[in-house]
């Protein structure tokens, strides 16, 4: 019986140390971004004062990398925020950080908990304005710092991508690719202007049937194999998503351009096509007696 | 009014240069080989180079250490001035590229000039304006002349068609 009592007692024991060491351990992870931030600069003093918890520190960054997302979209590489442990880049939104925070019902972290954890989220998205002035005073250094270093990442991507890309060009030079369907097109384009020579051009202007054959070539394209266009990298397009354009807005105006260059190309070889076959003609009518 | 062949002169122009864009880097390497006299020492120190590392592949280090590291010496040598040499010649070459591509594009310049000042008030061909309305103004500029093909846009539309021509030959 005793024995038994013992044994009891000793895993009561073992058990109330592990929860005294499960405490322990929580108590540490959750004060190790604190202590970063008072390293950093930024007083606890000053978070208490402004009557916000500790815990919208560590969405500050969060919400520092959503403000940079127009610029950081496709092409740039996410930088995450050196002071959260489990930050790994712009996927990471403020729901993802820190998970021990959250809801944490350690009654021995000693912060002031603000009521539920969809409380503390809506603390977080949407602070007090006169706070998050102060937030970024103190945080403009970093964030210039953060957004300079992204960017400066990117800068050198593109460099790569240029440098690697130059030699192509300088073997290629400007040669277009000429895939089924643009073949189709300018044999379309030839046998038109024929056409339209020989038969129609004296009944009306000879764009009209051009403009017809452009509406057929938009709903016969999807008819036709699509060829995967690698972007080229140029120094407009790096020039361009340095600005802060985002890369997919480049993308479609890039796609646009591409689009018409066809229709011009289009629109060249079919009046090119129809002054020579003018020209034919009139040799041969002017050879015949 | 226009000239007969003025638009078959015009292609032929825009052809010729365009030709000579895409002969542009053989004609470079061949004048600067041309223009370079010590090509066959460069062949010369190779060779000389590939003797030496065969005789060294030969010698044992261990027992004839003091030839082993003069022929190193040699072959050390010989490869810096072979690498000097290499660099110089790129270096001409390069120069000899930009030279023949500034030429190229001089006279390009000054071909395209001409034509313009040639057929400026003069339209290429002429056809009925009925057939290229509503943009008969546009195609007829500078010449004004109604139904007319002016320089310009023949020059757009066969240079572009050349290129399109010789992308799919090449």
């Amino acid at each position: 019986m005793e024995s038994g009592e013992a044994s009891d007692e000793k895993t009561s024991s073992v058990s109330a140390a592990q929860r005294r060491a499960e405490i322990r351990r929580r108590k540490l992870l959750m004060n190790s971004e604190d202590r970063m931030n008072r390293i950093v600069g930024f007083a606890k003093n000053e978070a208490e004062n402004n009557g916000a918890s500790r815990r919208p520190t560590e969405p500050r960054f969060h919400l520092d990398l959503d403000r940079t997302e127009p610029w950081s979209s496709s092409s740039s590489s996410p930088r995450p925020s050196p002071f959260l442990p489990e930050a790994s880049g712009f996927g990471s939104r403020s729901h993802s950080a820190t998970p021990e925070r959250r809801g944490s019902p350690l009654p021995d972290c000693g912060e002031p908990h603000g009521g539920s954890l969809e409380d503390d989220l809506g603390g977080i998205r949407q602070r007090p304005r006169g706070e998050r002035a102060s937030d970024d005073i103190s945080g403009s250094p970093r964030r210039g710092l953060q957004k300079y270093l992204s960017r400066f990442d990117d800068a050198m991507k593109l460099r790569g991508q240029l440098a690697n890309e130059k030699p192509a060009q300088d073997g290629g030079s400007d040669s277009e690719e000429l895939d089924p369907f643009r073949i189709f097109r300018l044999i379309g384009s030839i046998l038109l202007a024929i056409f339209v020579r020989v038969f129609v051009c004296k009944y009306l202007s000879i764009f009209a049937p051009f403009l017809t054959l452009e509406l057929a070539y938009m709903g016969l394209s999807k008819y036709f194999p699509k060829v995967e266009k690698k972007t080229k990298t140029t120094v407009l397009t790096a020039a361009l998503l340095l600005s802060g354009i985002p890369a997919e807005v480049i993308n479609r105006s890039m796609d646009t351009y591409r689009r018409m260059g066809d229709v011009f190309a289009d629109l060249c070889v079919y009046f090119f096509t129809f002054i020579l076959s003018h020209e034919i003609l009139l040799l041969f009518g002017s050879e015949t007696p | 009014m226009a000239t007969g062949y003025a638009w078959f002169l015009v292609l032929g122009s825009v052809f010729l240069c365009n030709l000579m864009k895409t002969l542009l880097p053989s004609m470079s390497s061949f004048l600067s080989k041309m223009v370079q006299k010590d090509a066959e020492q460069e062949s010369e120190m190779r060779t000389e180079i590939q003797e030496m590392k065969k005789e060294q592949s030969s010698i044992s280090m261990m027992d004839e250490f003091a030839r082993y590291a003069r022929l190193e010496r040699k072959i050390n040598k010989t490869t810096d001035k072979l690498k000097t040499h290499v660099k110089s010649r790129t270096a001409q070459q390069a120069k000899m590229k930009w030279v023949v591509n500034i030429v190229f594009y001089i006279l390009q310049a000054a071909l395209m000039i001409s034509l313009i000042w040639k057929y400026y008030s003069d339209p290429v061909t002429v056809v009925p304006s009925r057939w290229i309305a509503p943009v008969e103004r546009l195609v007829a500029f500078p010449t004004g002349v109604a139904g007319g093909v002016g320089i310009t846009c023949w020059l757009v539309v066969c240079n572009k068609v050349v290129t399109l021509g010789l992308n799919a030959v090449s």
